[in-house]
């Protein structure tokens, strides 16, 4: 199992380098640093989400809603500070704590009612979206932020973009929690068996609902970077993003049917996903599709990552009949 | 009565919808609006019906809304080429077919979950539209539109073609061997198994009938316009799993029938007129959706004993 | 003369190497009710499973209506008239009865046209015939188990089966329901089925059944006619053989009391009114047949399924254990009985099983410390003699003696005063099993309460300090420690003394 992951990751440092080298080749102006530092600045969000979106698929489920979540936070996080009046700062922690209300909804359903991750969610991206365009009338944004909370988007730390500080951040949280604590092992342990999890004495329950909590409540940082980044909070912020953080998520070797897993493995399918989308856009030949084609290519990439995770299963049950049928 | 229990719950809650538009909103009943309100839901019907027997065997198919969009754009560009309309309605269906092929085949051949196959189908089918038609409408030649029939008539036509579809559909689900089959293979796959069924084939046609039918939609949709945007169909399948799981299907498969599905559908239409009376503004409308389907699922699950479900 | 449905002859049949059946002839006849008995692991459904065609044997022939069949599957034992209706029916719980039954029998190609009244007539008339009173309409959900079982009865009758195994058909049927069940095996005896018949339930046999065929040890030990042999000559027959195996002394008297258990109720496990006391130092075997709630008692005592009624005691104090998590505070460790499924986790490595229900005590803050871990785990690989490919090779990879090993090490690790064993040694080999009792009394000597499930009376006799019998979901007897199997058997089998 530890060499697969390995492989995996050679794989898609591989395909890294290997776009990289393409882009650079092909694109104007994409080896400069400030294209770099575009890149990172856009792959916040998406590298925010799937950080969350490890630790549930570990577990064997899955988040829907997370896109429709950042869209709900930052609408609130508008609303907060436009029309309560609120200094950014506390419309911020409102907006993470709404996340967190989110993620709530969904760990409750899932784990008292014992509902699929799937449906529930399926409808809480329905709902969440719904809420954040019924908040805005369909029309409203939110704009004119102060220089201080935009500076979250687009000013710099140490000369580095300062959302990229927060993805830092969060990326050492949750690779911590999923690599060295004993949460992380036990979000394995459900993935692989939520029975077995039990019978050792694991609180599946609980663990379960803390995954959905906690991918709320980074939704809602994730919401902030986002509104900060565009200086602008509209109802359809984060759209499709679910998509993108769960290819993600696939492409770095996590299963989709839980317990094998890595959040380095997710950063890299990140990187490689933000690389591949910019490129498109500094290749001239491209450039005028570079969003649709960028949206064609993540979805073979993902049907693609997803086919051949499970060639190593068939590969065995093939040999394993042809073994059968020569005795 | 008490296997019908579910459906008939629906269908009270339909006629009382259905009294109180009469009693508050009486102008919700006159005959070209309220035929035109059917019209636009019928092509919803058709995917309705699709999205439950995908439901009923057990899985979700998310990428209905982008299949219905390639359709519908495919059999739009042959008409404006002037090939004949039968053939752009056929290329459509197979389309369709071959989509819902290509789920099928990753969900029953390689054993993938169904909601991440048809999330990537969806995107990746969306995106390559968006990328062949970057947005452009299609105009539709003299003759298209209605089916080349005045308004009146095409518009009956066309949800009478579709109300075909569900009793089709209705009774080949319940007179039918392959039909029952199904139902048996959502109920448990196992079971299914060891009694002569064969759950992945019966899988496949699921997902290669959802994609016809979502091309059969498209068709309808496509005859209601001069012009057909290659932009419609978003959020189409959350309507269908709506109106599916509100009608009586249970996600966790094996249960469901068709004509509560069309109870279901025709009670999410009529909550827009409802709304719109009771003074809720339109962009209210997604909100409430994803309400009702979690209030469905809740009520189901409340009800059923603890049974696995789509994803664990 | 009637025919002769089903011979087997000398039939073996070992899983690598475990010997289940060592050389077993039965033999069948239409129109007769054969009952099967035998304790635990004597073979019984390895050989039902022979005649069923889902394990084909090693050595010996099989004989249906007097043609010998080779390659016996369960698709050709369906066509040759064989049905099993097992404890756990295969059907679709969201259909009626009568499309459960229809879906069983037909062979419908896709396009066909379904009969509903055809179909709703036959298995109205297939429920008649069993005399159930079920309607076809129902949805199998709706049924009790035992309905349930009636149903795959009649698909059998349906399906013209001519040999019918009833595996413990009564194993959860109210009087009522018995007596229904009877008289559906006599009706199909009466037609010339051939019937085999097992049950644990003496009376239930010498009611029924006209020949009964004894196992023992993977062996037919002897078939008499019903009417030719009595009760304890039967038990004689079950469990007759030398305790040859040399089990550990006990090395001191128990002290004091460290659990005990009043009046415990759980309806969903199906337990009624247990009561007993477990002393530190002590190991209590707790013996009775498949079914007699033994593990349900385990799983309600380590908070899996809670109670609902009566008291726990631990070391005096009124406990509540209504989770795993509760009971391992509490200081009680379950060994499950399903080793692959509950008593590891395959996939995960052997060190990270062996520590999954120690998290608390061995990392501090929640931080996975991989060294401690890693003594931890090379510690037990040590004094258990587990055969491992390293404490990183997953415990998928190991024997079912070493996983068992592996399991045990996981509670041990959590320091347990009151140690409950589900079944420690079954699918065990003998040299491992050996390893595991004396482990056992080491683990007694240390002051830990044992509480050991067993169904492998020499082992509950040798082992236990004394011996409490379960059946029927409550206690039917508690004996010393050095009883006699007979007299165990006979608790456990509710016979008249």
């Amino acid at each position: 199992m530890i060499k697969k992951l390995k492989s995996h990751e050679a794989i898609l440092v591989t395909l890294l380098i290997a776009e990289f080298l393409f882009f650079n080749a092909t694109g104007r102006r994409f080896a400069t640093i400030d294209n770099l530092f575009n890149i990172v600045r856009h792959s916040v969000e998406i590298g925010l989400l799937a950080l969350v979106m490890t630790p549930i698929i570990l577990t064997g489920g899955i988040d829907l809603s997370i896109g429709s979540t950042l869209g709900l936070c930052a609408i609130l996080f508008g609303k907060l500070w436009r029309d309560a009046g609120l200094p950014p700062w506390a419309a911020a922690i409102g907006a993470i704590l709404v996340g967190g209300a989110c993620g709530l909804l969904n760990g409750a359903l899932i784990t008292q009612l014992r509902l699929p991750p799937l449906i529930v969610t399926l409808g809480t991206f329905s709902l969440f979206r719904g809420l954040a365009e019924a908040i805005t009338r369909g029309v409203d944004a939110f704009t004119n932020f102060p220089e201080s909370f935009l500076f979250l988007g687009s000013g710099q730390i140490l000369g580095v973009p300062t959302q990229a500080w927060i993805l830092l951040a969060v990326a050492i949280l949750i690779w911590l929690i999923v690599h060295r604590t004993v949460l992380g092992r036990s979000f394995r342990a459900i993935g692989f068996s939520s029975e077995g999890a039990r019978y050792a004495g694991l609180p599946v329950e609980r663990r379960i609902l803390f995954c959905y909590v906690l991918a709320g409540l980074v939704a809602g940082i994730a919401s902030l970077t986002y509104t900060a980044r565009l200086g602008t909070a509209k109802a359809d912020a984060g759209y499709g993003y679910e998509l993108l953080a769960i290819t993600a998520v696939v492409l770095g070797g996590t299963s989709i049917f839980g317990g094998i897993g890595s959040v380095h493995g997710a950063m890299l399918g990140v990187a490689a996903l933000a690389v591949l989308n910019n490129g498109l856009t500094r290749v001239p030949a491209v450039m005028n599709i570079a969003s649709e084609l960028s949206g064609v290519l993540t979805g073979a990439l993902l049907l693609s990552a997803l086919a051949l995770g499970t060639l190593p299963k068939h590969l065995a049950a093939w040999r394993a009949r042809r073994h059968i049928s020569l005795h | 009565m008490k296997r019908h229990f579910r459906e008939l719950s629906v269908l009270a809650a339909l006629l009382l919808m259905l009294l109180v538009l009469a009693l508050f909103t009486p102008n919700f009943y006159e005959p070209q609006p309220l035929l035109s309100r059917l019209t636009a839901a019928a092509p919803k019907l058709i995917l309705a019906c699709g999205a439950a027997l995908i439901i009923i065997s057990r899985q979700i198919d998310i990428s209905i809304g982008s299949l219905f969009a390639v359709c519908g754009t495919c059999a739009g560009l042959l008409a404006a080429a002037k090939i004949p309309f039968a053939f752009a309605i056929a290329a459509a269906i197979g389309i369709g077919a071959i989509g819902g092929a290509i789920n099928g085949a990753l969900v029953a051949g390689l054993g993938l979950p169904s909601i991440v196959v048809t999330l990537a189908t969806m995107v990746t089918l969306r995106e390559a539209l968006r990328l062949a038609q970057q947005g452009v409408f299609i105009n539709l030649p003299e003759g298209a539109q209605w089916f080349g029939l005045a308004m009146k008539p095409g518009q009956s036509f066309i949800c009478a073609v579709a109300l075909a579809v569900l009793v089709v559909l209705a009774f080949a689900t319940k007179h039918l061997a392959a039909g029952r089959f199904i139902y048996a293979v959502g109920s448990d796959a196992e079971a299914a198994r060891l009694a002569g069924i064969r759950p992945r084939a019966i899988t496949f046609a699921v997902f290669v009938l959802m994609g016809a039918l979502a091309g059969l939609a498209a068709v309808l949709n496509m005859a209601q316009s001069p012009q057909v945007d290659p932009n419609s169909g978003r959020g189409l399948e959350l309507e269908a799993i709506a109106a599916a799981v509100v009608g009586g299907v249970a996600v966790s498969g094996g249960r469901g029938k068709l004509w509560g599905v069309l109870i279901g559908l025709l009670l999410l239409v009529c909550i827009g007129p409802a709304l719109t009376y009771a003074g809720v503004k339109p962009y209210w409308e997604k909100a409430i959706q994803g309400a009702i389907i979690l209030l469905a699922v809740v009520a189901d699950g409340l009800r059923s004993s603890a049974r696995k479900g789509l994803f664990d | 003369m009637a025919e002769t449905l089903l011979q087997l002859e000398s039939v073996t049949k070992h899983f690598g190497a475990v010997r289940a059946l060592k050389g077993v002839s039965f033999e069948l006849k239409a129109g007769e009710i054969h009952a099967l008995l035998g304790e635990n692991g004597a073979g019984k459904s390895t050989l039902i499973k022979v005649i069923a065609g889902a394990h084909s044997p090693n050595s010996g022939s099989i004989r249906i209506s007097g043609q010998i069949v080779e390659r016996l599957t369960p698709a050709l034992a369906h066509r040759l008239g064989i049905a099993c209706i097992y404890q756990q029916p295969a059907l679709f719980p969201d259909l009626t009865v009568a499309e459960n039954i229809g879906l069983r029998l037909e062979n419908l190609g896709l396009f066909q046209r379904v009969k509903w009244n055809e179909r709703r007539a036959r298995a109205a008339d297939l429920l008649n015939r069993i005399g159930a009173d079920i309607s076809p309409e129902s949805e199998v959900r709706s049924l009790s188990m035992p309905e349930q079982q009636l149903v795959e009865i009649a698909c059998a009758i349906g399906a013209g089966a001519r040999i019918v195994i009833m595996d413990e058909p009564t194993a959860s049927l109210t009087q009522k329901e018995q007596h229904l069940l009877f008289a559906v095996a006599r009706d199909l005896r009466q037609s010339g089925v051939g019937v085999i018949y097992i049950s644990h339930r003496l009376e239930e046999i010498f009611a029924l059944a006209d020949r009964v065929t004894v196992l023992r040890d993977g062996e037919s030990v002897s078939s008499h006619p019903v009417g030719e042999i009595d009760e304890a000559h039967l038990i004689r027959l079950m469990v007759g053989r030398e305790i040859s195996q040399i089990y550990p002394e006990s090395q001191s008297a128990p002290g004091d009391v460290v659990l005990s258990v009043r009046n415990l109720n759980c309806a969903a496990g199906g337990i009624k009114n247990i009561s007993l006391d477990l002393r530190a130092g002590e190991v209590v075997g707790l013996a009775g047949l498949v079914g007699a709630g033994r593990t349900e008692l385990a799983r309600v005592l380590f908070g899996i399924t809670p109670a609902d009624s009566g008291e726990i005691h631990i070391a005096g104090n009124l406990v509540e254990i209504r989770s795993p998590q509760e009971a391992i505070a509490h200081g009680i460790a379950y060994v499950p009985e399903d080793r692959r499924r509950h008593g590891v986790i395959l996939e995960l490595p052997v060190a990270a099983n062996i520590t999954m229900a120690s998290h608390r005590k061995l990392f501090a803050n929640s931080w996975l410390n991989l060294d401690r871990e890693r003594v931890a785990a090379q510690k037990f690989v040590t004094d258990l003699s587990i055969k491992t490919d390293g404490i990183d090779a997953p415990a998928g990879s190991l024997s079912g003696g070493n996983q068992q090993k592996v399991s045990l090490a996981r509670w041990l690790e959590t320091d347990p005063k009151i140690l409950i064993l589900d079944e420690p040694t079954q699918g065990v080999d003998v040299g491992a099993k050996a390893e595991i009792h004396k482990i056992i009394r080491h683990l007694a000597a240390r002051g830990i309460a044992v509480l050991m499930i067993s169904s492998d009376l020499p082992e509950a006799l040798g082992m236990s300090d004394r011996i409490v019998v379960m059946r029927n979901g409550t206690i039917a007897a508690a004996l010393p420690g050095k009883s006699a199997a007979p007299a165990v058997m006979s608790a456990a089998l509710g016979a008249r003394a």
